[in-house]
C-alpha cells in the first residue's frame, strides 16, 4: 500500500512534465497509447498551424505579447521551440526587419496565430492536469493498460 | 529545405477578414476533440462526442454574434 502511493507520488509530477514537454506524453507513459497520441496530435497541430498562420516571430513573442506568451508555455516544449526558432532567425537578420515585415507581420494573421497557439497552450494545461489525475488514480478512471485491454476485446 | 521551413514558419501567411472567420472551425475542432479526449472513459465514444461539441460550440458563438450584432444594430 505504501509501496503504491510511493509510485503514484512519483508518477504524478514526473506524467505532468512529460505532458508539459510535449503534449500527450503523460499519456502514452502511463500507457494511455491512443490517448497519448490524439492529445500529441491534436495540439502539436494547432500549436504549429497557429505559427504557420501568423509567422513566429509575431506569434511568440514574450515582449509584445506578455499574457499570450504565458498561455502558450502551457505547451513547453512547443513553444520553446518556436521561440529558439525566432531568436535565432531574427537573429541572423541585419539590419533588425522593418515594421511592416512579413516577419513581424500582417496583423490579422498574427492575431490568428496567437489565438492558435495560446488556445493550443491552454488545451495542454488541461491534458497536464488530466495526466496527473490518471497517474494519481483518482475518481473513477482505470489505468491506460486496463483500458486497452478492455478496448481490444 | 530547412531554409524553406523556416521561411514558411517565420512569415506571416496574409489573410482576409473571411478566412479569418473560417480558421474558427478547426480551432473549434481542436478544443472540441481534446476536451472529449481527457473526459470520455471509452476511446469509441470520443468522435461522436467531439463533433457533438464542436457544432455546438460553433452554433453557440454563432448565436452570440448574431446575438451581439442584432443588439449593436439596435442600439445605433
Amino acid at each position: 500500500m505504501a509501496k503504491a502511493q510511493e509510485h503514484a507520488a512519483v508518477q504524478m509530477p514526473l506524467a505532468g512534465l512529460l505532458s508539459w514537454i510535449l503534449p500527450g506524453l503523460g499519456h502514452l507513459y502511463l500507457g494511455h497509447r491512443a490517448r497519448g497520441l490524439i492529445l500529441l496530435i491534436t495540439i502539436c497541430a494547432t500549436f504549429w498551424t497557429g505559427i504557420f498562420i501568423g509567422g513566429s516571430a509575431a506569434t511568440v513573442n514574450p515582449h509584445s505579447r506578455k499574457a499570450w506568451f504565458i498561455a502558450q508555455l502551457g505547451t513547453g516544449g512547443n513553444t520553446l521551440a518556436a521561440y529558439a526558432l525566432t531568436a535565432s532567425t531574427l537573429r541572423r537578420l541585419t539590419p533588425a526587419p522593418a515594421e511592416d515585415s512579413p516577419f513581424l507581420g500582417h496583423w490579422l494573421s498574427a492575431d490568428v496565430g496567437v489565438h492558435y497557439t495560446g488556445i493550443a497552450g491552454l488545451l495542454n494545461l488541461l491534458v497536464i492536469l488530466d495526466a496527473m489525475a490518471r497517474a494519481d488514480g483518482s475518481g473513477s478512471r482505470e489505468s491506460g493498460r486496463a483500458q486497452e485491454v478492455k478496448g481490444g476485446k | 529545405m530547412s531554409g524553406i521551413t523556416a521561411g514558411l514558419l517565420l512569415a506571416t501567411t496574409a489573410m482576409t477578414g473571411g478566412q479569418h472567420a473560417l480558421l474558427m472551425f478547426p480551432l473549434c475542432l481542436s478544443i472540441a476533440v481534446v476536451y472529449k479526449t481527457t473526459r470520455c472513459d471509452d476511446l469509441r465514444d470520443i468522435p461522436l462526442a467531439a463533433i457533438v461539441l464542436w457544432v455546438t460550440i460553433v452554433l453557440g458563438m454563432y448565436g452570440v454574434g448574431v446575438g451581439l450584432w442584432a443588439l449593436f444594430s439596435v442600439m445605433a
